[in-house]
């Protein structure tokens, strides 16, 4: 048989009324408990995995998919409706995505985050079915320089999240930076910055300090304006759906964040934030409305989410054919694939095809009942916002430490989150950008380690960051991307300048 | 924060609360260096010990809290809206009660108190009303959660009369 | 209306007969890991060979679990329906972190799995045997790099074993520690270092695939299907095994310990354990009572000369 002919047979098997049952389960499951804050599709799986166990091994494969996908997309909901993300991978959602809403454009929003990622699932995993043993080719060729040269590029990008204060970015960044330290050095084993405490040992928790910083620094900002804020925000202005124009905006979008997202969610230690970082940034340099970016720009929804979730497809390409978990929700998924008898590996696709082609089967088919399931919400989760302030931020920051206590009882990680939660609020009085704080903490890290990596297998000489031809490509994009822009200043300083001014007023 | 940023003038006198937020820059810093300098004779194969990027990120952050004092006194920091501390120590309290009655008093409880002292720092100070409002939400949250779905969230009194 | 439909669902998939005593268990790790396998699948079998009624999992990560052994140290006590699972990993941490609790402040109840240390190389390697790396690591200590999960785990103790026994400086070895086993297998994949260590489990399917090649194995002798020699043919007196356990809340009773100790026994003899072990790719290394207590001190000395060889723990 013929790889399509495979394909098709699973889809016949899996387009069963009852299998789509099943699939329909598992994305609401998946959904209901991915959409709480601090809570990520790797607990969600975890978390729901012994309830697949008591189906049939077709009907539990099918509904194990849906959980996933219901997981990976939860977090978005929260992210846009109210600045709260659920996971890492979906901090540059909040970014645009709750501009937008407090706009009255919550459901385009939702829209555009939830056909982004079907259309972005779609093509991830026909892309796993057809070129997963290239795409994995390539992923080896990183190694640790070249992912180092990756996180400078990374570095980069996210200057464009850095508001209007160079001074107050930077410092943002550095904070995170400094968070980052924290905790226990992956290459030597030492304890830094723990004070010989042990619930400081493994630094902090990502998903803490987002949920903090982002949902209780939020609440607390707009509970300190008293009276003079808007009592109800706006929760539907023009059309709930998606206009010709925000189409017109998305669609492209969705297609340049698969295209990133796909190849670095393969990659072994890409992860699926990078790739959202790398789309917000390059759908900011390419849209042709650059000033609506920091005040709910769809191209900055659409492409992060297609971008999220394809790196979601990605990640399943060194899984399956590497047998590589690369992620702790891949490495969920191996146990559960273990309980279908998969043993994923070099020589999955040639001993198992059955079951690899049921599997692409049941993703795309739940990757289709997320759509059905959300689409027809979009106007209900709408609605949310209409809730009066009291009850709505009292709401808010129950599930904000439901997600924080569910992932982690510990009284220590709630005085983190109220610690943070108060530096998110300090920083939003004076002006300061809260995404470079996150960002740091994610990114700082993996650049060091691979820094060090790199310099230790070549015994301390450092032209070797330069020397690889894919490092020195990425490294020679990230000096044009933070160079040229100067010089343009520089150039046009006059002219460029007092167009800065107009916008800003 | 998007509605702070309209540029201050140029007669402001040094804005205190950037001076502060440079001291806390440079405390942060201080606090790098002093931790990590016991671990600057460790190195390896690498040349990269496990304090230089702290070292790196400590000096930047100096050369920041500088900068910071630099602006403040020229008053380039934005202005700020009038912030009402009410509301605010409202939250903060109740996120510190949940955090120490959590354990005694299982989820419910606490996370009911927090509920009601937000909605108190919203304008609805009618505890009589949104405590038990806020409890009875959160056993429901928890049932769903705890019971159904397995999540661990600590159990306390009410929740043993259901599970 | 999506309450009801959960609660439905999962009404009808949790009624289970409420038969022995309910235990918890504190997986001492983030969802995924190892540990957090061992602990579900403790639940799973426990529920469905009626063992247990109703088992619960939960995570407490950090610090190589020394963070959840310390909280159940201190919050179980005396509570007979409380387990918590762990292994050589946490020998290890709590060495390099300081623990202040240790795993004589919890009462172990037996060894349940065990898994050997491979060590392999790309296929295209110039070195052929664990001869050709041990000489290679002779020649020069810090040519040889070696990919591993975290550093003070038990690949790297196993590293430093290898050097002390080849007579090689063990505070020379240039190890690069990898957060966990699948980015370490990618750079070896890759050619990024010299050679790779890691459990076998981690490795099996590119071995078979012909993409590595196996070495050497950790065991005390030759492990049927694995078609290679041991560390200690090689001449190196160098036996690793990373281990995963079940351990009681200190303080308890003769009789409670007794009846857990039976519970487990009863896990671990039970079809379901061991179908689930097969599936997960686990060997059985089941030992209980005196001898696993002897062999556990053995381990705790053994480990802290080495991490003190490497410079680890000072």
């Amino acid at each position: 048989m013929t790889t399509f002919d495979f394909l098709l047979q699973g889809m016949l098997v899996a387009a069963q009324p009852m299998n789509l049952f099943y699939a329909l389960i598992g994305v609401t499951l998946g959904t209901a408990v991915g959409v709480l804050p601090g809570i990520g599709p790797a607990l969600t799986v975890a978390l729901l995995l012994p309830v697949t166990y008591r189906l049939d091994p077709g009907g539990s494969l099918i509904m194990f998919a849906g959980i996933y996908y219901g997981g990976m997309y939860g977090g978005s909901t929260t992210s846009i409706l109210l600045n709260t993300p659920g996971e890492s991978a979906s901090i540059v959602t909040a970014l645009e995505g709750n501009k937008m809403a407090r706009k009255g454009r919550g459901g385009p929003a939702l829209a555009t985050a939830a056909i982004g990622s079907f259309v972005a699932g779609l093509i991830a995993t026909l892309g796993l079915a057809f070129i997963a043993p290239f795409v994995v080719k390539l992923a080896l060729v990183f190694g640790p320089r070249e992912y180092f040269a990756l996180m400078v590029l990374a570095f980069v990008t996210v200057s464009s999240a850095f508001g209007d204060s160079t001074l107050r970015g930077l410092t943002s960044l550095f904070i995170g930076f400094a968070l980052a330290i924290i905790g226990i050095d992956q290459l030597t084993g030492q304890a830094r910055m723990s004070f010989g405490i042990p619930d400081l040992l493994d630094g902090i928790e990502v998903t803490t300090l987002a949920v903090a910083m982002f949902a209780i620094g939020e609440s607390l900002y707009i509970a300190a304006q008293g009276d003079q804020g808007p009592d109800k925000i706006e929760a539907v202005k023009g059309s709930v759906w998606m206009t010709g124009q925000d189409w017109a905006r998305s669609w492209k979008a969705w297609l340049r964040g698969t295209a990133i997202g796909f190849p670095i969610g393969a990659m072994p230690a890409g992860g699926a934030e990078i790739g959202t970082f790398l789309s917000y940034a390059t759908e900011k340099r390419l849209s042709k409305h650059p000033e609506e970016f920091g005040h709910g720009a769809i191209e900055g929804v659409a492409g992060p989410e297609a971008a999220n979730n394809a790196s979601a497809a990605g990640t399943l390409v060194p899984l399956l054919t590497l047998g590589l978990p690369t992620t702790a929700t891949a490495a969920i998924m191996l146990a559960g694939f273990q309980q279908y008898g998969l043993q994923p590996g070099p020589l999955l696709f040639a001993t198992n095809p059955q079951l690899v082609w049921g599997l692409i089967a049941s993703l795309l088919i739940a990757n289709f009942m997320l759509l059905v399931l959300n689409l027809p919400l979009v106007g209900l989760w709408v609605k949310l916002l209409t809730i009066p302030k009291p009850w709505l931020y009292a709401g808010i920051l129950l599930f904000a430490t439901l997600g924080t206590i569910g992932a982690n009882p510990s009284v220590f990680e709630l005085g983190m989150l109220l610690a943070f939660g108060v530096l998110g609020y300090g920083m939003r009085i004076f002006g300061y950008p809260i995404a470079p704080v996150v960002v740091g903490l994610i990114l700082g890290p993996l650049a060091e380690q691979q820094l060090r990596r790199a310099l230790a297998i070549s015994q301390g000489d450092v032209t070797v960051l330069f020397t690889s031809p894919v490092a020195a490509v990425l490294l020679a994009v990230a000096a044009a991307a933070l160079i040229v822009p100067l010089i343009l200043r520089a150039r046009g300083r006059g002219q460029v300048l007092s167009q800065l001014a107009a916008n800003e007023d | 924060m998007s509605k702070g940023n309209t540029p201050s003038t140029q007669t402001r006198r040094p804005d205190r609360a950037a001076l502060v937020i440079a001291v806390f820059l440079a405390g942060l810093a201080g606090l790098i260096f002093w931790d990590t300098s016991r671990l600057a004779k460790i190195t390896s194969y690498s040349g990269i010990g496990p304090a230089t990027i702290p070292f790196v990120i400590a000096s930047v952050l100096l050369l920041l809290a500088a900068w910071t004092v630099f602006e403040a006194l020229r008053g380039d920091f934005p202005t700020r809206e009038r912030q009402e501390f009410g509301p605010v120590i409202w939250i903060v309290g109740g996120l510190a009660v949940q955090m120490l009655t959590l354990k005694p008093l299982g989820f419910s409880i606490a996370t009911g108190l927090l509920f009601a002292a937000t909605a108190a720092g919203f304008g609805k100070r009618k505890l009589w009303f949104t405590i038990p409002i806020g409890i009875v939400l959160c056993l429901g949250v928890w049932l769903v959660f705890a019971g159904l779905l397995q999540l661990s969230l600590p159990a306390g009194p009410l929740e043993h009369l259901f599970w | 209306m999506k309450q009801f439909f959960l609660a439905s669902i999962l009404a009808g998939a949790l009624a289970l007969p409420a038969v022995a005593a309910d235990y918890t268990i504190i997986a001492p790790a983030n969802p995924g890991g190892g540990w957090d396998q061992t602990a579900r699948s403790i639940q799973s079998v426990m529920q469905a060979e009626g063992i247990s009624g109703n088992v619960q999992v939960q995570n407490v990560p950090g610090a190589g679990g020394t963070i959840g052994l310390a909280q159940f140290a201190s919050q179980s006590a005396g509570n007979a329906n409380a387990l918590i699972v762990g292994g050589y990993v946490m020998v290890g941490a709590i060495l390099t972190n300081k623990s202040p609790v240790s795993l004589n402040d919890v009462t172990p109840i037996a060894r349940l799995t065990g898994e050997y240390e491979a060590i392999v190389v790309p296929a295209d390697s110039p070195l052929k045997s664990m001869g050709d790396l041990v000489e290679a690591l002779k020649k020069d200590p810090g040519a040889v790099s070696w990919g591993g999960g975290s550093a003070g785990g038990t690949d790297h103790i196993a590293v430093g074993l290898i050097a002390k026994a080849a007579g090689v400086d063990p505070t020379k070895i240039n190890y690069i520690a990898f957060s966990g086993g699948g980015e370490a297998l990618a750079a070896i994949l890759g050619s990024q270092v010299t050679a790779g260590i890691s459990g076998y489990g981690e490795f099996e399917s590119q071995i078979k695939a012909g993409t590595l090649r196996l070495l050497a194995m950790s065991s005390p002798e030759r492990l049927p299907g694995i078609d290679a020699p041991t560390i200690k043919e090689g001449g190196l007196d160098v036996v690793v095994e990373n281990w995963r356990m079940v351990a009681a809340a200190p303080g308890l009773t003769d009789e409670q310990k007794a009846a857990v100790s039976a519970d487990i026994e009863k896990l671990a003899k039970s079809a379901g354990w061991q179908e689930t072990l097969k599936t997960k790719g686990w060997t059985d290394t089941y030992l209980a009572g005196d001898a696993f207590k002897a062999q556990l001190a053995k381990d705790v000395s053994a480990t802290e000369a080495v991490l003190k060889d490497i410079g680890l723990v000072q």
